[in-house]
């Protein structure tokens, strides 16, 4: 009987006791409404937890997030994308240019010159005013000043691999005695500087400098590696750029600490410390130098042309004084390890940031959520929310019920709500295309997807807007090209392709390929046959993958489809570049640089350009796109070579995705005019679509505010 | 005995070093990569990728990967590639958070499954049984993770109080008491959701271990002589029919540290089965194998625990 009854009165005792506590659990009432602190605090969402608090060395994007706000770069961008100055109130961009004095080389109308008449020659074609050509004429103008740098001797020592041995490494020393050096200053960065002197130094001269006769080594070492040592030491021509930042005064880290230039130079060094195993080493490997000039000017040289490097500086700004070698040798031996092994990463502050952004860390807890205040000394005033809350709620359902009941303050919408809550009069909602398109890529290095014919054609027998409208519930666009959408480098003139089956059919018999009597594609006898694949676990992409497979069945092709689970669709199949076609997605930034994807040298296992897309016009604009500081110019380059990958379709582009967010309807935008009168104003998105932008200026009222109609 | 314990603990630390070897190169051997050296990123060039690996000792081979990993282990050493935060105490904090939905879903599945499933071997295919099977099946199939969601759409719904998490967010600093309950309180729904499966299924054993000893003739013979019926079941039946559980209990020592991964995340808890699912997907390595090596060991204790408490439920049994 006894056993019997523990049986069934312990778990009755447990769930009762359970239960009774719902008596002392506050309300989602309490929560929000009737809690007055509520307004002032905005509640986020996100599905995971960030892992490291410090921008030089996270990856994740709700460590990014963070890091945001608690941080501030030099730079971020505007409402229409433009560079904008935060803790740099403005900058100059200028070019320093060298060249070595060829002196086997022929001048034409001067013949072989010395340094010094090579300078005189220059300056006097400077001063003519009669020079013909319009570019040489302007390349000449953007040079402001001609100077002459003597011959000079080095000595470097370089550890390379062992020929015989390939675990041993070498020492070999490079000896250099390069000849005197034109150093050009100019006002505007100039790519094509060296192209426009040609036509007065002649066409050879800095082709036919020949580094190597300069240079000598110890051991002797191979031919190619004796000129790979020549361009490296003594590179006939070298292009500068200077970045000069002019940095904000008085401006406070969130412990008291003023900011100043030697603040940018040590996150610069951070960055490039490989003891702290930086993901955004690659971003800095252009600098040569960053010097700091006084407290308040920083000043950053390139060892070559690289615009995006502009960009790079909207990175958070580390406190010096909380991180350098000795802050963390102290820390190390506070908590008894060895400060020898102690690097950044191990660092405490890494779960404590302090920044000099517009909000003040204050907690985080593991998986549960992250608490910001915001910066009362922030220099542009502190936001007007008092605090910032991050909670980390994994699942989409969860998050959506805490949205409702007020305790989340905005809501990211599935696709397949966005029906019903867009215009549910309760919230306000925002939506625009993310920065990331979806697209069907062939292998170019296999038949018959070398012909850009067979690779139209198969665009056009897919109808994109069906799958936007059917998969997708209308929460897309279609995109024809490599670009965000929403900057000036997409070339809106570019039409996509249409659906239109009929037309792929003469294109593939243009390219000989027939229907035979069954109505499949014949070429030689041979069936058109591929595998199509993509990885598994991504229902959108499955969809797609069933789409084209049957829109491709239509017009008589033989598809077979494959899905793979990630890793192993990835190391096996695109590293390799083992398949026919694959479905997959980009996701990208602002800056416009296709290097890595679309250029002819990035072909190999394990680059990018899986696809293999080859074309030299696309080549020099990638490298041109690279090197021009000047946004129309780059703009002008981009459309072209959207223009190019457009009419080759080496990939099929599918669509960019659309994302809406909702949002309470009393979060308003705040603002104090000079009166000191307060005017709230709707918020209201940037044409680039970020709703955010004025976050800082966000508050919750505690009814719904009414707005006059605008007109 | 001693001589029994001497010789188990002996056989199961051999086990244990295999199963450390086996899971070593399972992960190693699985496709993918740590997300550091993810090589679909253009941001990351091959240099970057090489200064990873070699910082995780990817670069050497495998028995010196082992080795290092199993030395920073045993000297605490071992940190998340992560976030670099020490794994150890890491997994402590997220197992103290899972415990008490551990504990709680036990108490209940370890009671409730009894009284219903000898109900339904005592009754067998009366209405209660059937409706006791009914249920049962319906409660096993359906996912937990369904269920779940109704569950919270209907407590948010119709009681206004919020339930996910391990406390109400913003609570601010209440008093103890209040501070307590409100824990108790987060507590219910992922419990007893943990529960009811658990319930449903053991339900199901205790059912057909007691119809098998119904049916004895020691049975028979204690109704005859006029003992109470629960007396009959609850003591001489029941205990006859114990010894399978007894397997089962032990090895529900491993649930410690698995967490459910489902339950835990749609109740946003930080427990431990998020944790290391989220290492998984990110080929966390550390994460990973010390979970597992810890798992082992209870798993290794879990059934030493049944093998000792084998004697206890059946004397005959000498070991």
């Amino acid at each position: 009987m006894t056993i019997r009854k523990v049986l069934i009165f312990t778990p009755i005792a447990v769930i009762l006791f359970l239960l009774q506590s719902y008596f002392w659990v506050p309300t989602y009432e309490q929560q929000s409404r009737g809690n007055p602190d509520r307004l002032n605090e905005y509640i986020t969402a996100s599905i995971g937890d960030a892992s490291i608090l410090n921008p030089i060395l996270s990856a994740d994007s709700a460590s990014s997030q963070i890091n945001s706000l608690v941080f501030e770069g030099l730079i971020d961008r505007d409402e229409e994308l433009r560079f904008r100055g935060r803790l740099a109130t403005s900058w100059e961009v200028f070019e320093e240019a060298f060249f070595y004095i060829n002196e086997s080389a022929s001048i034409p109308g001067a013949g072989t010159a010395r340094a010094e008449e090579v300078v005189d020659f220059l300056r006097k074609a400077k001063k003519n005013n009669k020079v013909s050509d319009p570019r040489l004429k302007a390349c000449l103008d953007n040079i402001r000043e001609i100077g002459l740098i003597p011959p000079r001797e080095f000595l470097v020592i370089k550890r390379e691999k062992d020929l015989k041995n390939s675990k041993k490494e070498i020492e070999v020393k490079v000896h250099g005695r390069p000849p005197a050096r034109v150093k050009l200053t100019l006002t505007a960065v100039d790519q094509d500087l060296f192209k426009n002197l040609t036509q007065l130094l002649g066409e050879t001269y800095f082709t036919s400098f020949g580094g190597e006769r300069y240079v000598s080594t110890d051991p002797p070492v191979s031919k190619e590696k004796l000129a790979a040592y020549a361009r490296e030491f003594v590179p006939a021509t070298e292009h500068n750029p200077i970045l000069i930042f002019h940095l904000r005064d008085n401006v406070l880290f969130h412990d008291g600490h003023v900011f100043d230039a030697s603040d940018v130079k040590f996150t610069f060094e951070a960055i490039m410390n490989p003891r702290n195993l930086s993901p955004r080493v690659a971003d800095y490997e252009p600098v040569k130098a960053v010097e700091v000039i006084d407290p308040l000017t920083v000043k950053i040289t390139y060892k070559r042309l690289y615009s995006p490097a502009i960009g790079t500086w909207g990175m958070g700004i580390l406190p010096e004084h909380l991180l350098n070698q000795e802050a963390l040798k102290r820390e190390a031996l506070r908590l008894g390890k060895d400060p020898e092994k102690f690097s950044m990463r191990q660092s405490g502050f890494n779960r404590h940031p302090i920044g000099s952004g517009p909000f003040v860390f204050q907690e985080w807890k593991s998986d549960q959520y992250i608490v910001l205040d915001h910066f009362n000394r922030y220099w542009e005033g502190p936001p007007n929310y008092k605090s910032y809350i991050y909670r980390i709620i994994p699942d989409p359902l969860t998050q959506e019920m805490e949205f409702y009941a007020g305790t989340i303050d905005n809501y990211g919408v599935q696709p397949h709500q966005v029906q019903r809550l867009k215009n549910d009069p309760t919230y306000q909602s925002f939506s625009g295309p993310s920065f990331g398109y979806t697209y069907i890529g062939y292998n170019m290095r296999r038949e018959p997807f070398n012909d850009y014919r067979v690779r139209t054609a198969l665009g056009m027998a897919i109808d994109v807007n069906k799958i936007i409208q059917y998969v997708l519930y209308g929460q897309a666009e279609q995109i024809t090209g490599p670009f965000v959408k929403q900057t000036d480098y997409y070339n809106h003139g570019i039409k996509p392709l249409p659906y239109d089956p009929e037309r792929a059919l003469e294109l593939l018999a243009e390219a000989g390929w027939t229907p035979n009597k069954e109505g499949w594609l014949e070429k030689d006898g041979k069936p058109f046959q591929f595998t199509l694949i993509t990885n598994s676990g991504n229902d959108l992409r499955k969809a797609i993958l069933t789409i084209a497979q049957d829109s491709w069945k239509q017009i008589g092709i033989d598809v077979r489809t494959d899905l793979l689970e990630w890793a192993v669709f990835i190391q096996e199949r695109v590293d390799k570049a083992d398949f026919d076609a694959l479905i997959l997605g980009w996701s990208m930034g602002i800056e416009p640089d296709l290097y890595q994807i679309w250029h002819s040298s990035q072909t190999n296992p394990y680059q990018l350009n899986f696809v293999s897309f080859k074309n030299k016009e696309a080549d020099e604009l990638i490298i041109k796109i690279r090197q021009e500081y000047d946004h129309d110019m780059q703009v002008e380059y981009c459309h072209r070579l959207h223009e190019i990958i457009a009419r080759e379709q080496p990939y099929t582009f599918l669509y960019v995705s659309k994302w809406t967010a909702i949002l309470d309807k009393r979060i308003v935008i705040k603002e104090i005019d000079d009166k000191g009168k307060v005017i709230y104003k709707k918020i209201e998105p940037t044409k680039t679509g970020n709703y955010t932008f004025y976050f800082n200026k966000w508050i919750k009222l505690p009814e719904v505010p009414t707005f006059a109609l605008e007109g | 005995m001693l001589s029994f314990i001497g010789r188990s603990i002996i056989q199961k630390i051999i086990t244990l070093f295999f199963v450390s070897i086996v899971s070593f190169l399972i992960i190693h051997l699985a496709p993918g990569k740590p997300s550091q050296v993810d090589p679909l990123n253009p941001k990351f060039t091959p240099e970057m990728v090489e200064r990873f690996r070699k910082e995780f000792h990817l670069d050497k081979p495998l028995h010196v990967q082992y080795l290092l990993f199993y030395r920073d282990l045993f000297t605490g050493k071992t940190a998340s590639w992560k976030d670099n935060q020490p794994v150890l105490r890491k997994i402590w904090e997220r197992f103290l958070n899972s415990l008490p939905l551990f504990i709680v879903g036990t108490i209940l599945t370890w009671t409730l499954s009894f009284p219903v499933g000898i109900r339904s071997a005592i009754f067998r295919g009366g209405f209660y049984d059937r409706s006791a099977t009914f249920f049962s099946y319906l409660l096993i199939s359906i996912p937990g993770f369904f269920f779940a969601y109704i569950l919270i759409i209907f407590v948010v719904n119709s009681f206004h109080v919020p339930v996910i998490g391990m406390e109400t967010f913003g609570i601010g600093d209440p008093s103890w008491f209040r501070w307590f309950m409100d824990r108790v309180w987060h507590l219910l729904l992922p419990s007893v959701l943990g529960a009811t499966g658990g319930i449903a299924v053991l339900s199901r054993y205790v059912r057909s271990q007691m119809l098998e000893v119904e049916s004895q003739d020691y049975v028979r013979t204690a109704m005859a002589k006029g003992l109470p019926p629960e007396q009959v079941h609850y003591k001489h039946a029941l205990r006859n029919a114990l010894l399978p559980f007894v397997t089962m209990f032990g090895l529900i020592l491993p649930g410690l540290i698995g967490g459910s991964v489902i339950i835990e995340s749609i109740f946003s808890w930080p427990g431990m089965g998020r944790m290391a699912y989220e290492a998984i997907l990110a080929r966390d390595y550390p994460i990973i194998l010390t979970v597992n090596f810890v798992s082992a060991v209870l798993v290794l204790a879990g059934t030493f625990i049944s093998d000792v408490l084998y004697m206890v439920v059946d004397p005959r049994i000498r070991l």
